[in-house]
């Protein structure tokens, strides 16, 4: 009898010890008011590993959609039938891998930087220029990642005001796609304001990216990289107006006020035709094999990967372009429903190679571009030739200057096709904003190249 | 207890006790009737006393009883209570017991500590005796379990070898919350948790944005011995299980096991030697010249067409991966005996079955000891321990985005390509020219050994505290430990031919989880009878304890050297930890009437329950129930049970569905690696409580023709309310989905399980059992503003996902062009039949199926590469009406009918079994046994019993390259001495 009050008398006393409020052990909270440096420093850190994750998918899908490549992959031939359009079908916006893609990442990493943005003013370990300098860096980190959503989706339903409760609040009304431009072209602005007021340094490290080549890593620095996104911006905003596709009265007559923004901005860069060493220079998202780490998913085996170049590279390449030898190579033969290539890429060297986010041959290839709409045909040949000679190894065009501008423009999206090879879409991005996408070549009869990523249906919920 | 305080306590209730009038004494047999065999332990009571007393091994037993004449009640397990008078000068009586072929006077669990005869059960609870789950070798539990209860939807998740079963009773109970049945073992809460083995990280599985994993588990209740169970009682709904709470909403699924009767020690030992055959193929295309394979694969294709006329070789090599055959064997021993103060249980298992796949198996060891020791009249200790040791080798199966995986590598491999080996190194296995590995290197050289040691032990006390003529008070409390150490050792060599591929040759996952459950259980049970023989009150109360904690860590390694096996020297390291502990307390209190002649049943009870894992960890939830039965008996033993019952239970949140975490990860600072936080990708509730399920079932219970055929039919209604949702948020907001209590789902359905037998006699006896189960699910609310989201297991529409949508069945597939199927059967139907004739027995169990789709992703891939079986004839034009929107080509019906279990045995005439095996031997018995032999279905895929997530409430029944399923076949000579 004893023996069994004894037992019951330990079990009320055992659970009277228990401790039922049991908290996380496994992730932290989320960051709350007044931030501790360190939080500060890992939230930072926290926007630019959620901006990279979309990075190399993005690649690959748009660079399908756009030609540049194929993925030949038996677990999953929507790489071949639902991104190529097979038998006229359309991209699935109820699938997150395919149709529905290149939308969540990128908002992840907004919503990151909004986490910060909302309690940076309460930071009392930062001084006002360190607050205003983490200001300047997370606002362009978002305006990047809006840009991402925005080159790749066009039926004017971007949200953009979206610091709201994901549960309690009204969902963010859908802009078009100007309005989401000049928002982007605003956020680059507001933050560049903020860098201004940064003081000298941030009070946190930046990634790799934003160091290995050239030196973007100080607020002074950074606004650089600002600028560069603005002039790429504003750029694709004068190209659709002179392509007709927007009529944006901000950028002007045929884009002419936006192309004029480009120039000025890009001389706030670190544009560089000094040598062909420099041509790499800008920033990247950084990949690794380390302890939680991501690697750069674009790096496989050439010869054995599921992931080829598309064809009609090798085609259009002009003999002995360097950017075409130094990113393709050939492999054995792979087909998939009717497609074949025998072109593998070696454009990524290993899982830690980074993928550049916008770099100096970007920013030349945008300088020839508006000073072409802009009337400055020998500045604009000259900027062209610079990079078919430093960067394709190739000979210059002689009669680039006197030609017209839209052969000029042509040159430019060829040069733009080889220089920017499999490093973020741009292809794809190109033909659409100059509103040429039938222009891409279709492989079998049937298939569609789509003009534009749908609105994934989750967006919908609630609407 | 020390020694002294123990023998100090005997003496103080043995005086206790000894207070009733003694003053002869009636000795006697037991027999069972026809054959007269010695019934042991039955238990012999004089009524209106509190005398009782168990027959030994020779049915035999002696007790006092006071003078006058008095009335025996005799009963045992397996068999009818019987009632003797015993004249006043009598002083030897023989007892003949009927045997209970349907078990109508066991006892079946009702309360926490609590039961009642099954002849007066006021729910649908199924008994599954141990001749049923042992008819034919099962790896595991739940696989024996297979077609008998009515109500539960048994599937395996794929063929591998080690278990991985989902049992899903009466439908959908949830859509985001945990999918498993409570477990409990011998009143101990045991895990049945399903540990990732690490897969993943070769397969990239969850590469193309899935995140749900899809490793192939095996969930934990793989570890139980089947021969050491007595008996499994199934609460199916929360009218049977209310008693258990917030845990239940699963079910229950009571497991008892055996344990010690008194008598001389009695040994049994059965060695079984079987093997395991491939069961299905999925069967490849043969090319007939160079013509056909240029014009599927391109003009490289010729170059393996050299035959006369450019014919194609054929090379089987689903066949070489998974035909093998080899030879498996078990030995199990249990030991059993005791006396009127002592009882024990000894068994011991050693299996070694080889599994289809090269390199694959599975093996368990497991000792259990299970003791019964009185104390004194009033106090008896219970302490049951089980050490199982179990090594699962389950090769590489399920989806996979890096040409990993067997059944994505077939597809797209021609069968004209030779991947046989020229010799045994690594190196001498081909590369496969048209995909990024060769399975058969895959599987001679890849480990995926999971390794578990679990120990299980319970120690129960049960104290008499008032025992008379009107009323007894019991005090029972159980003390229980479960815990588990899983090792899993993934392990991918540098050499293999896709390791390269990622830039990253080798790769190793070393995962270990320990699990602890701890239980403890005080119940005090009340019997009260105001006046003999009118009413039965049974009062119980008491409370159960639960502190459980699943941490799991694992060391993903990359890059690596030959022939190295642990991570020390990767280049690449990347540790995980995850830590899930739970507290929760219940408190009980049941009521059990039992009136009007044992006619009629009343019972009502609630539970209070609060645990950690809700958003209040404070707050108690309760959990009502209450049943009523009455029995119509007429004259030759038919009698008709109508009962009717109500309960509720619940299903708690998941662990950390309240909170609200940051993401973690690292990125290539200036100076080495940076660790940053961004926004989680699911908002917790802070406010979460369990589901609530509230069921109404009803039903009728008949023994007829003279007690040879039992019919059961229930009918119920559960609905299930706060809902645990996990529902999807736009993508703007950069989060994945929340967390909350809302919407309502109804299930309805009919169970009925009858059993007949034809033939009752000493040398023959034949029972056939039916069962037959329906159930419709319909989700009736969402939260405001969702009419429907997809689960977020599964893929994409145009691959046949799960639409959870208002006003549909919960488990409605939908395609690209809308509504495409559904997975949950039409109907499920089993049969099965039992002879003994003589020294021989015969049996067998056939389980249909009828309806429930699968989305048959793998027959999707062989048409995708151009290898479907019936590529030209058919599967061409499946693949072009997919791509142009057409999902419903891949979502198939998965009927099945399947021969599950089949045997036959032959005892061994007493005198040829002295002349083997000498005269310590009493019984000898030869048995041939088969698992899963003949299996008919539409279903064009692997097996139509197929789950690619593992477990899930949902999301089931997602066809990606499993592993294939195995028929057994096994031979076996049982001894007892």
């Amino acid at each position: 009898m004893k023996a069994n009050y004894l037992l019951l008398a330990l079990a009320v006393l055992g659970l009277g010890a228990c401790d039922f409020d049991i908290t996380n052990p496994n992730n932290p909270d989320p960051i709350g008011t007044n931030p501790s440096r360190q939080r500060v420093a890992n939230a930072a850190a926290g926007i630019l590993i959620a901006s990279r994750q979309n990075a190399a998918d993005f690649i690959l899908d748009v660079g399908i959609i756009g030609r540049e490549a194929y993925r030949f992959d038996g677990s999953d031939p929507r790489f071949v039938t639902e991104l190529l359009g097979e038998g006229g079908g359309a991209l699935d916006p109820g699938s997150r891998a395919f149709g529905g893609d290149h939308w969540l990442e990128h908002y992840t990493a907004i919503a990151s930087a909004n986490e910060l943005l909302n309690v940076i003013g309460t930071a009392t370990a930062l001084s006002a220029a360190e607050q205003n300098a983490t200001r300047g860096f997370a606002e362009t980190m978002e305006a990047w990642n809006y840009l991402m959503v925005v080159v790749t989706h066009t039926e004017d339903s971007i949200p953009v005001d979206v610091d709201r409760d994901p549960v309690a609040d009204a969902p963010p009304p859908f802009v078009s796609n100007d309005s989401a431009y000049r928002f982007i072209a605003g956020l680059l602005d507001t933050a560049n304001a903020h860098l201004t007021a940064g003081g000298t340094a941030f009070p946190f490290t930046l990634s790799a990216g934003f160091s290995s080549f050239g030196f973007f890593d100080t607020p002074v620095l950074f606004r650089q990289f600002n600028r560069a996104l603005k002039a790429r911006v504003q750029a694709y905003r004068a190209s659709r107006v002179a392509s007709g596709i927007s009529t944006d009265a901000a950028c002007g007559v045929a884009g002419a006020t936006c192309y004029a923004d480009v120039l000025a901005l890009l001389a706030a860069t670190w544009i560089d035709t000094s040598s062909a060493a420099t041509l790499n220079n800008g920033v990247y998202n950084v990949f690794g094999t380390g302890a939680g780490d991501t690697p750069n998913a674009l790096f496989q085996d050439p010869q054995r990967g599921e992931n080829f170049a598309h064809p009609q590279l090798a085609d259009s390449a002009e003999p002995g372009d360097l950017r075409f030898s130094t990113k393709v190579v050939s492999r054995p033969a792979g087909s998939s429903r009717g497609l074949t290539s025998s072109l593998g890429w070696i454009r990524y060297g290993s899982p830690a190679a980074p993928i550049p986010i916008i770099r100096n041959e970007e920013l030349i290839l945008l300088r020839a571009e508006a000073n072409n709409a802009l009337g400055n045909a020998t500045p604009s040949a000259d900027d062209i030739n610079y990079v078919r000679v430093k960067s394709g190894g190739l000979a210059a065009i002689a009669t680039l200057a006197a030609a017209t501008p839209a052969a000029r423009l042509n040159q430019i999206l060829h040069e733009r096709r080889y220089s920017l090879l499999y490093e973020g879409g741009h292809r794809w991005i190109d033909m659409r904003r100059f509103g040429r996408v039938n222009q891409l070549p279709i492989d079998r009869a049937g298939d569609l190249v789509f003009s534009t990523y749908p609105v994934p249906s989750d967006e919908l919920i609630g609407r | 207890m020390g020694r002294h305080l123990g023998i100090g306590l005997l003496a103080l209730l043995l005086g206790a006790g000894a207070a009733a009038a003694q003053q002869r004494s009636i000795s006697g047999r037991v027999g069972r009737a026809v054959s007269d065999e010695p019934v042991a332990a039955a238990t012999v009571a004089v009524v209106g006393t509190a005398v009782s007393t168990v027959t030994d091994g020779r049915g035999q037993f002696t007790l006092s009883a006071p003078d006058g004449p008095v009335t025996l009640t005799v009963r045992a397990i397996g068999y009818k209570r019987r009632t003797v008078s015993v004249g006043p000068a009598q002083s030897s009586v023989a007892v003949s017991l009927e045997p209970d072929i349907f078990n109508l006077e066991a006892v079946v669990v009702t309360g926490q500590a609590t039961g009642v005869e099954q002849r007066n059960l006021p729910n649908a609870v199924t008994t599954v005796t141990p001749e049923q789950l042992n008819r034919a070798p099962a790896q595991t539990v739940e696989s024996a379990l297979q077609g008998k209860v009515p109500g539960a939807l048994i599937q395996a998740n794929s063929g591998a070898p080690g278990g991985g079963f989902q049992l899903n009773l009466r439908g959908v109970s949830t859509i985001n919350g945990g999918v498993n049945p409570l477990i409990v073992v011998d009143g101990l809460v045991i895990s049945n948790a399903a540990i990732p083995n690490g897969m993943n990280a070769v397969t990239a599985s969850q590469a193309g944005g899935n995140p749900s994993n899809q490793d192939d588990p095996v969930n934990r209740i793989a570890d139980l011995n089947p021969a050491d169970i007595d008996r499994i009682e199934v609460l199916k709904g929360a009218s049977a299980a209310a008693v258990y709470g917030s845990k239940a909403t699963n079910g229950v699924v009571i497991i008892t096991t055996r344990r010690g009767t008194a008598g001389a020690p009695h040994f049994r030992i059965s060695q079984r030697l079987g093997t395991f055959a491939l069961a299905n193929k999925f069967g490849t295309r043969r090319f007939t010249d160079s013509v056909e394979a240029k014009a599927a694969f391109g003009a490289g294709a010729a170059a393996f067409c050299t035959g006369p006329n450019g014919a194609c070789p054929f090379y089987d090599n689903e066949q070489l991966l998974y035909g093998r055959k080899a030879l498996s064997t078990e030995t199990s021993a249990s030991l059993t005996g005791g006396n009127d103060q002592t009882a024990y249980y000894v068994s011991g298992l050693v299996t070694n079955d080889e599994g289809i796949g090269v390199n694959t198996g599975y093996q368990k060891q497991s000792l259990r000891i299970n003791l019964d020791q009185r104390l004194s009249p009033r106090i008896g200790i219970s302490v049951n321990s089980n050490v199982v040791h179990s090594l699962a080798r389950r090769g590489i199966s399920n989806n996979d985005n890096a040409g990993t995986s067997p059944y994505l590598v077939f597809p797209f491999t021609p069968s004209f390509v030779n991947l046989k080996p020229t010799g045994p190194a690594v190196t001498d296995y081909p590369d496969n020219p048209f995909e990024r590995s060769n399975p058969l290197q895959t599987y001679q050289f890849l480990k995926n050994d999971e390794d578990v040691w679990r120990v299980l032990g319970t120690a129960t006390t049960r104290f008499s505290a008032i025992s008379t003529e009107r009323q007894s008070l019991q005090v029972i409390a159980t003390g229980g430990l479960d815990y588990f150490n899983q090792q899993n050792l993934f392990y991918s060599p540098p050499e293999l031919e896709y390791e390269p591929n990622d830039g990253q040759p080798g790769t190793i996952v070393l995962g270990k989880a320990a699990n602890l459950n701890l239980n403890l259980t005080g119940s005090l049970v009340h019997t009260y009878t105001p006046s003999a023989g009118g009413l039965l009150a049974t009062t119980s109360a008491g409370f159960q304890f639960e502190n459980r904690n699943l941490n799991f860590t694992s060391l993903l390694a990359r890059t690596l050297l030959p022939g190295q096996e642990n991570p020390d020297e990767a280049a690449s390291i990347n540790p995980f930890q995850d830590e899930q502990p739970v507290r929760d307390l219940g408190l009980f209190a049941q009521e059990e009437l039992l009136l009007s002649d044992q006619r009629l049943l009343l019972t009502a009870g609630i539970r209070a329950d609060r645990s950690s894992t809700n958003g209040d960890p404070d707050k108690y939830f309760y959990y009502p129930k209450l049943a009523a039965s009455y029995r119509l008996v007429q004259a030759g033993g038919d009698e008709i049970k109508l009962r009717a019952a109500f309960g509720q239970t619940g299903n708690q949140p998941l662990f950390g569905m309240k909170f609200t975490q940051d993401t973690t990860g690292s990125i290539s600072g200036p100076f080495g690696l940076q660790v940053g936080t961004r926004v989680g990708q699911r908002v917790g509730d802070p406010n979460i409580k369990p589901e609530r399920q509230t069921e109404v079932e009803a039903g009728v219970d008949a023994a007829v023709l003279s007690g040879r055929a039992s019919v059961s039919v229930t009918v119920y209604q559960k609905t299930v309310s706060d809902l645990l949702l996990e529902q999807t948020l736009r993508p703007s907001t950069g989060l994945l989905t929340r967390v909350f209590n809302g919407g309502k789902l109804r299930n309805r359905g009919l169970e009925i399980a009858a059993a007949y037998s034809p033939i009752q006699r000493a040398d023959l006896s034949w029972i056939v059992r039916g069962t037959f189960f329906m159930n419709r699910s319909k989700i009736l609310e969402l939260a405001a503003g969702i009419d429907s989201f997809q689960t977020t297991a599964g893929f994409s529409r145009s691959l046949g996902a799960y639409q959870i949508q208002i006003g549909r069945s919960a488990t409605q597939i939908v395609g690209s062009e809308g509504l495409v199927g559904d997975a949950s059967p039409d109907f499920q139907m089993s049969f099965s039949t039992d002879v003994d004739y003589r020294a021989w027995s015969f049996g067998m169990l056939w389980d249909w199926k009828k309806g429930g789709d699968v989305v048959n992703l793998t027959q999707l891939l062989y048409d995708a590469g151009q290898t479907s079986p019936d590529y030209v004839s058919a599967g061409a034009a499946r693949i072009t009406a997919w791509a142009t929107g057409t999902t419903k080509v891949y979502v198939q019906d998965a009927s099945y009918l399947k021969l599950r279990e089949l045997t036959a045995s032959y005892t061994l005439p007493g005198t040829v079994t002295s002349a083997l095996f000498g005269r310590a031997v009493r019984h000898a018995r030869l048995n041939v046994a088969g698992r899963n032999l003949l299996r008919f279905t539409p279903y064009k895929g692997l097996d139509p019993e197929v789950s690619n997530f593992a477990n899930q409430a949902i999301a089931r029944n997602i066809d990606v390259a499993p592993f294939p399923p195995s028929r057994s076949f096994f031979f076996s000579v049982d001894l007892d001495f």
